[in-house]
């Protein structure tokens, strides 16, 4: 099965397989056995690749893998490969609005079911101290307004959401 | 003026900390805690916890009428402000005092006088003690190009209204002086509408060296010896060390007196830090005085002994100081680092998750003041400190060696903390060789944010065989695979 990870911004692709007896992850440039094993302590685990045995901790999140090893942390973050062939976040005249940075919203200005045009308020965000109002990207009808006044979201958080576009 | 029971106006790492030594002096604890706050270790260990609301979780912490309400519903005899919120606000000063509410702090009249920049950098001046040397256009402006040159070279001029570092314009030497000034006066206009001018003497490369002292009011003041804050990330500390490696033991005495010298002057009550600017050529400065306890209290803390916390306890209750000046010990060295929610990476960019690990660092010399439970929610209401690691050596090699392996052992998973570059900050030969000014981490920052030894392959190794769906899915068609021979390049 493939996957592809994101780590320190860097996509990397691999392909895991299971020849029976242990596990393979593949990769562009080679392919190493590999094994899981629990270590007792909560997200404890030893990782054996190669004939070489890793102690880490590691805890899986919603859209990343944290893996805390040789005493550094590492966010891996696991991208859908059926998301990515979508294309469809971040595009111009996209269905989606997504967070710039973390913050909280500050206001809402439309509902569900509401028809908006492009440039037009849909909310206001505050992020590191300064507001943003965010626009629709095009013209549409909003699909879905997650989050209300006061609430706090994450990095890349689906902020607005409009009806996909009739071709 | 005895005290039973303490509120603490303050949440996270600090308040848990204030409530664990007003429980060990055997006081009855209250907590604050907003609707939409997350429960922290403050509200596990204090004997009570006060909703507090307002139109956003800081606001509540700065609602004066609601917090001294509070205090008098639950029958709090007292108030600790811990630091930032309404610590060093005058105005809740006089409001709890005109409620016979003790607060744990300084008189509000000294709040006052330490709170306004210019009028304490005049009353420190007046007094004697050292401020950088500067030169006020308003004073006299026929004298001012005169008055600017006597304060000798490098100069910095500064528009009186600015801010921002607009309008600034360093200069190097006398022939360009009168020129710089009427550029400045120009960009001053320009951006302010204002084009009146200050100069004062422009410290190259300085370091942030503060002083710990503590008063009891009645005209007794006793210093805790320095702090060195001179790695500071957006004009904010993350590390914090004592001693400073900057100070031969005579400048720090020299330093640590000016600074019981200006508390005595203010017959300073409770705990308090005098900041000073301390230049290259050994000279220093005066630069503010906070009037309530810092961030990094905890590094003196392990140095001295002394629980500054309870110090200041005593003194709210009349108890006084319970040392004089020689039963200050300064013993070994203490680096205090502080963890923080935010990707070091891109600009110090807070850091939002759910903790989905915890796993504190312990052992000798270890000292973990935290603000966050395993579980909790990191959010971006408040300050992106989750907590501090404060380590203790026996000298400042050895505690530079605990901390980092102490800091590599810090395992929060699930939100993006500074571990990594705290790390990398300490494992710099400029670090270690105690070779650092204000400016360090911006001169820094390419080599501090290096990725380190590549581990791809085991993250994803890791992250692939800890995905469930993934692995089911692997199983379910092994025949397949075997039958292709493995996929290769």
């Amino acid at each position: 099965m493939r996957r592809i990870f994101m780590i320190a911004g860097h996509e990397a692709e691999c392909w895991l397989t299971h020849d029976g007896s242990r596990f393979v992850l593949n990769m562009p440039d080679g392919a190493v056995p590999c094994q899981l094993v629990p270590a007792g302590a909560p997200g404890a685990y030893v990782l054996r690749t190669g004939g070489r045995a890793h102690e880490l901790r590691l805890a899986v999140g919603p859209e990343s893998t944290f893996i805390h090893l040789n005493g550094r942390t590492f966010e891996v973050g696991r991208v859908d490969p059926d998301d990515r062939l979508g294309g469809r976040e971040g595009t111009a005249g996209g269905d989606r609005l997504l967070a710039p940075m973390p913050g909280v919203v500050v206001s809402v200005a439309v509902k569900p079911g509401d028809a908006v045009t492009e440039g037009q308020p849909l909310l206001v965000i505050e992020s590191m101290k300064l507001e943003t109002t965010l626009t629709a990207p095009r013209d549409g009808v909003v699909a879905e307004m997650p989050f209300t006044a006061g609430d706090s979201f994450g990095l890349k958080a689906v902020l607005a959401q409009l009806t996909p576009q009739e071709e | 003026m005895t005290i039973s029971k303490l509120l603490v106006a303050n949440r996270g790492e600090i308040a848990a900390r204030v409530v664990r030594t007003a429980k060990a002096r055997g006081l009855a604890t209250a907590v604050l805690r907003h609707v939409a706050e997350q429960e922290g270790p403050a509200h596990l260990i204090a004997d009570e916890v006060v909703m507090i609301d307002g139109p956003t979780p800081v606001a509540a912490y700065l609602d004066i009428p609601q917090i001294v309400a509070a205090a008098r519903k639950i029958g709090a005899d007292a108030v600790h402000p811990g630091y930032g919120f309404l610590s060093e606000n005058a105005g809740f000063v006089a409001t709890l005092e005109a409620t016979g509410v003790t607060f744990v702090g300084p008189t509000s009249e000294t709040i006052d006088l330490m709170g306004d920049k210019v009028r304490a950098r005049a009353f420190v001046e007046a007094r004697g003690f050292p401020v950088a040397p500067s030169a006020i256009e308003d004073d006299d402006p026929a004298s001012f190009v005169e008055r600017a040159r006597t304060l000798g070279y490098p100069l910095l001029i500064k528009p009186s209204a600015g801010g921002g570092g607009k309008g600034m314009r360093i200069v190097r030497e006398d022939s360009t002086l009168e020129t710089e000034i009427e550029t400045a006066r120009r960009e001053g206009q320009r951006y302010f509408g204002d084009g009146r001018l200050f100069v004062e003497r422009y410290i190259e490369r300085p370091r942030h060296i503060e002083v710990q002292v503590m008063g009891d009011g009645q005209g007794n003041v006793v210093h805790f010896w320095e702090r060195e804050c001179s790695i500071q990330r957006r004009f904010q500390k993350i590390i914090e060390e004592t001693p400073s490696p900057a100070l031969s033991p005579e400048q720090r005495d020299e330093i640590c007196e000016t600074a019981a010298g200006i508390a005595r002057a203010v017959n300073y009550r409770g705990a308090g830090t005098v900041e000073f600017i301390y230049a290259q050529d050994g000279a220093f400065y005066f630069l503010e005085m906070n009037t309530r306890l810092q961030v990094e209290h905890p590094v003196t803390e392990m140095v001295t002994g002394f629980d500054l916390v309870a110090e200041q306890l005593r003194i709210a209750a009349g108890e006084g100081l319970s040392a004089a000046q020689a039963d200050i010990p300064q013993t070994g060295h203490s680096i205090e680092l502080r963890i923080c929610a935010e990707d070091a990476t891109a600009d110090f960019r807070p850091a939002i998750g759910d903790i989905l690990l915890l796993d504190e660092p312990h052992g000798e010399g270890i000292r973990v003041d935290s603000g966050i439970l395993d579980g909790g929610k990191v959010t971006t209401d408040f300050d992106p400190m989750l907590s501090k690691l404060i380590v203790h050596g026996p000298d400042r090699a050895q505690a530079i060696a605990r901390a980092r392996n102490a800091v590599q052992n810090y395992v929060i998973l699930g939100v993006t903390t500074n571990t990594g570059y705290l790390d990398a900050i300490l494992a710099h030969p400029d670090f270690a060789s105690g070779d650092v000014s204000t400016g360090f981490l911006a001169e820094q920052a390419d080599v501090l944010t290096a990725p380190g030894e590549d581990v791809s392959t085991l993250l994803m190794a890791a992250a692939a065989l800890s995905d469930q769906r993934l692995v089911t899915d692997v199983m379910q068609i092994p025949e397949m695979h075997r039958k292709m021979g493995g996929w290769r390049n």
